[in-house]
């Protein structure tokens, strides 16, 4: 009885991953492509894109907040990084100043009206998604840009080769099993089981990730620079000073204020991070692509969004997690992929996304209920 | 004597590892005020939630006798149709409609076409209210205009049209004037003269005493001894009931010693937020000392929670006027500001103001003091936390699963001992409480004023706001009385009295200005 009610409890806990790998098997039984490693690669690829931006948009969300603007942003960052290089500037100069210009001075926009003068973040990241488009438009007079400096396509189309991809998991595997023995011997009780079964998932994460990116060509770069993001944003909420401000100001604005939070500074930094993430990954879809055209990113905040509702973030504000928004950017992915390989049509597609999204906020508000 | 129309027998309703209510017995007569008293978590409210079907039966165990037939309420309109009418702490009412659509909800008298019949709703609820003998209300008020007190006497208004027989009142008084509980004061007596039965849920004895005719005991979800008649019992007996165990010394007073001046407020204005001529605070000056307990007091709306506020920062640009403190003067333009500065402020609204529910009692603790457990690049040294916090809870008594319980599962007054130790952990220098025991149980309510005793011993300079006149008198060194914004008087402890304080924050006796 007592067992039964635990391993409830654990699929309730975990449901969205449980959900992921029943997807996973489900598709590598029904078309024989699907697991090859050439294919999961490409799906990690696929979902690196979405997946930044969902890393930010989980911290706007976190704060009650939404950021609508992020697909335009993508555009934006795409059009304007390739230009600069059309104008002569070198890959290695164009994408930090892109980031700044566009990630920086967007995301402070945003931030400025929403902290200084409390307009809801809705009305104005909706006008910015606006804007930034018809900049994008604008900027590139309505059509591509071709990329002029080719060492730029090797940031999102290049790969670290396999050998070094081995060797880089083999040392964060260490570094994992370090903080993980480390941390029991913190001697936290209650944390036991969990992390012995989060050691399960990562473990598995870890085989995964060699099977896929350990042979052929290797691992993405932009994969890479997910990871990296992911890690450090999962960092930052989880042990930093600015990630419980933000679980603090998502729960409760004025009691967070009260308790001597900087209410109007962590919003602008929220959403400077968001609009920064969003340009990151224009750049990198510019990269892939070899060129931009000013409509790229279009509904890519619907898709970020979605990632970090299955992930099981609260529209509220106040609790989430990065771990969970990445398990709805694969979910998101791997359906993608799934049902283009089995040969659904793309308007089903839509109308299977849009349940799943609306089964999952079902779930959510059920456990939340109970 | 008058006949039983309610009663509960052998009530036990238990939550997933606890059990709420472990045998319960009680009866209430028609035309009689029961008074049902029990510190918080005694199981008061899960009792009343029985009773109006939010627990519907089965999920409880025992029977409910309704004019002596057994009933069984699968929900709460069940429970309405017996003629059972709960008023709940947190009012049901919808702030954008009118008294009469609030009254009438979902049950508005309608016309052959199905619209509503506005004459007629309104002239029913006049009727109702003249019933009642709430002359100052009018049917059209929207509610979001009128008083708390006002609210409270539609949501009678509104059981009362349901002609409920039974009506429980779930700490009525809790937000009210002394005026506005005069008037519900009245209104209970008359509803007594019909022949209703009232539940009266209260912490404040001294209401008990006035209005109860029988009081009915709950500890740890069982009736503690029988339904005694009021007359026949003290407030001692009722409180040694409640807490199964004597409170001497109520108020602790170790020898404090009054230190340097740390606070000194001079000619504070805080701007009224709606109306442009009008101030919430008027040129109030006053200093708080080292070592003190300083009260202060004053009705509701007096501009005590707004003064404190607008000290701690919290409406930077409608405060005028200086703060100096240790003799320099500051300027605090927000609450991170006076936090540096030394100053804690312990808000009136938990539950709004205070805590964050879906977070867990660790969090709550040092979400104010971030940098007493992280490194300077603000890197969060989970070890220390625990550690920190362990510390807090043992100290100040926090009845708590654990610390990574969610705050939320606590009852309230563990709530306001985690919130007391957040503010701890920022070591303040001068502390300020506003309302700190509202809505909390004895023991509770105890053990914080050992704590100020305390701090004020080690040499904090403690502002403590409270309604509870016993308490500003049992606690305070000096208090402060505060008007209609301004600061209408300060007594010393020797000469201050519960009369000289009420006549003075009523108006009756006009001081000095």
């Amino acid at each position: 009885m007592m067992r039964q009610n635990q391993a409830l409890q654990f699929v309730k806990a975990n449901a969205t991953l449980i959900a992921l790998v029943a997807l996973t098997l489900a598709l590598a039984l029904a078309d024989p492509t699907f697991h090859t490693a050439r294919n999961l690669s490409n799906v990690a690829r696929q979902v690196t894109i979405v997946g930044i931006i969902a890393v930010g948009m989980t911290m706007v969300i976190l704060i009650a907040g939404i950021d609508l603007s992020v697909g335009s942003v993508v555009g934006v960052a795409a059009v304007v990084v390739t230009l600069l290089m059309q104008y002569g500037l070198t890959a290695w100069i164009a994408v930090p100043v892109t980031l700044v210009m566009v990630g920086g001075v967007i995301g402070l926009w945003n931030g400025f009206w929403i902290a200084r003068y409390h307009i809801p973040p809705f009305i104005i990241t909706l006008g910015m998604l606006t804007i930034a488009r018809g900049v994008a438009l604008t900027l590139s007079g309505g059509s591509s840009v071709p990329v002029a400096d080719p060492s730029f396509a090797n940031l999102g189309g290049g790969y670290i080769p396999p050998l070094p991809t081995l060797v880089i998991l083999a040392i964060s595997a260490v570094l994992y099993v370090t903080v993980l023995v480390r941390r029991l011997g913190d001697g936290r009780k209650s944390g036991g089981r969990g992390n012995a079964a989060s050691g399960v998932v990562a473990g598995s994460g870890f085989a995964l990730a060699v099977y896929v990116f350990g042979s052929g060509d290797g691992l993405p770069v932009p994969v890479a620079i997910f990871v990296i993001i992911a890690a450090a944003a999962i960092f930052v909420l989880g042990h930093t000073r600015f990630g419980r401000r933000l679980y603090a100001l998502g729960g409760n604005e004025e009691a967070a204020r009260l308790s001597g939070i900087n209410v109007s500074r962590t919003k602008v930094i929220v959403y400077v991070i968001v609009s920064l993430l969003a340009a990151l990954s224009g750049i990198l879809l510019a990269s892939r692509l070899n060129g931009a055209s000013p409509n790229l990113g279009t509904m890519f905040e619907l898709d970020a969004i979605a990632a970090v509702v299955i992930g099981g973030t609260s529209l509220a504000g106040g609790s989430g997690t990065i771990g969970g928004t990445i398990i709805g950017a694969l979910i998101i992915g791997v359906l993608n992929n799934g049902m283009s390989l089995l040969g659904v049509s793309s308007f089903y597609q839509l109308i299977i996304k849009g349940l799943i999204i609306s089964l999952a906020v079902w779930f959510d508000v059920l456990q939340k209920k109970k | 004597m008058p006949e039983v129309v309610l009663r509960m027998e052998h009530i036990v309703k238990e939550f997933p590892g606890v059990k709420a209510l472990d045998n319960v017995n009680f009866e209430a007569r028609a035309g009689e005020i029961l008074a049902l008293v029990g510190e918080n978590g005694a199981g008061k409210s899960t009792l009343m939630k029985v009773l109006g079907g939010v627990w519907p039966y089965p999920t409880y165990r025992g029977d409910i006798f309704i004019k002596g037939e057994r009933r069984r309420f699968y929900n709460t309109s069940e429970a309405e149709e017996s003629g059972v009418a709960i008023i709940y702490q947190e009012f049901n009412l919808i702030p954008e409609l009118t008294v009469a659509e609030n009254i009438f909800l979902d049950r508005q008298p309608t016309n052959r076409l199905g619209a509503i019949d506005w004459q007629k709703l309104n002239s029913d609820t006049q009727a109702l209210l003249d019933e009642l003998g709430i002359g100052d209300l009018k049917p059209a008020d929207q509610v979001k205009h009128i008083t708390v007190g006002k609210q409270q006497m539609v949501e009678i208004a509104k059981a009362l049209s349901k002609r409920a027989g039974i009506l429980v009142l779930d700490e009525p008084t809790s937000a009210l004037t002394d005026k506005e509980v005069a008037d519900l004061f009245r209104i209970i007596r008359k509803l007594k003269q019909d022949g209703v039965c009232m539940c009266y849920i209260s912490h404040k004895m001294e209401e008990i005493k006035e209005i109860a005719d029988r009081v009915v005991v709950l500890r740890d979800g069982q009736t503690i001894g029988d339904v005694t008649p009021i007359a026949d019992i003290g407030l001692d007996q009722i409180i040694a009931r409640m807490v199964g165990r004597d409170i001497k010394d109520m108020f602790p007073r170790s020898a404090r010693q009054r230190g340097e001046k740390i606070l000194e407020v001079r000619n504070l204005e805080l701007d009224h937020p709606d109306i442009p001529s009008e101030k919430r605070v008027k040129k109030a000056s006053f200093s708080a000392y080292r070592g003190e307990i300083l009260g202060l007091a004053g009705l509701m709306g007096s501009g005590r929670t707004e003064l404190v506020s607008a000290i701690f920062g919290a409406f930077p640009q409608a405060t005028h006027g200086e703060v100096l403190i240790e003799g320099t003067r500051v300027e605090i333009r927000s609450p991170l500001d006076a936090i540096e500065h030394g100053i804690a402020l312990l808000t009136e609204d938990r539950k709004a103001l205070g805590l964050f529910m879906g977070q867990s009692v660790a969090f709550n603790t040092t979400i104010a003091s971030l940098q007493t457990i992280s490194s300077r690049l603000g890197v969060i040294d989970a070890g220390r936390e625990r550690a920190l916090v362990a510390k807090y809870v043992a100290e100040l008594g926090v009845k708590t699963p654990g610390i990574d319980a969610m705050v939320g599962t606590l009852s309230g007054g563990n709530q306001q001992k985690v919130i007391l130790g957040r503010w701890l952990n920022a070591h303040p220098k001068i502390f300020i409480l506003d309302e700190p025991t509202r809505g909390i149980d004895i023991g509770a309510k105890v053990e914080i004023y050992k704590l100020l005793d305390r701090l004020a011993g080690e040499g904090v300079a403690v502002i403590i706001i409270s309604s509870e006149l016993p308490e500003v008198l049992g606690m305070s060194d000096r208090i402060l009385v505060m008007r209609e914004g301004a600061i209408a008087a300060e007594f010393a402890r020797e000469t201050a009295t519960r009369e000289a304080i009420m006549e003075v924050a009523t108006g009756a006796r006009r001081t000095g200005e």
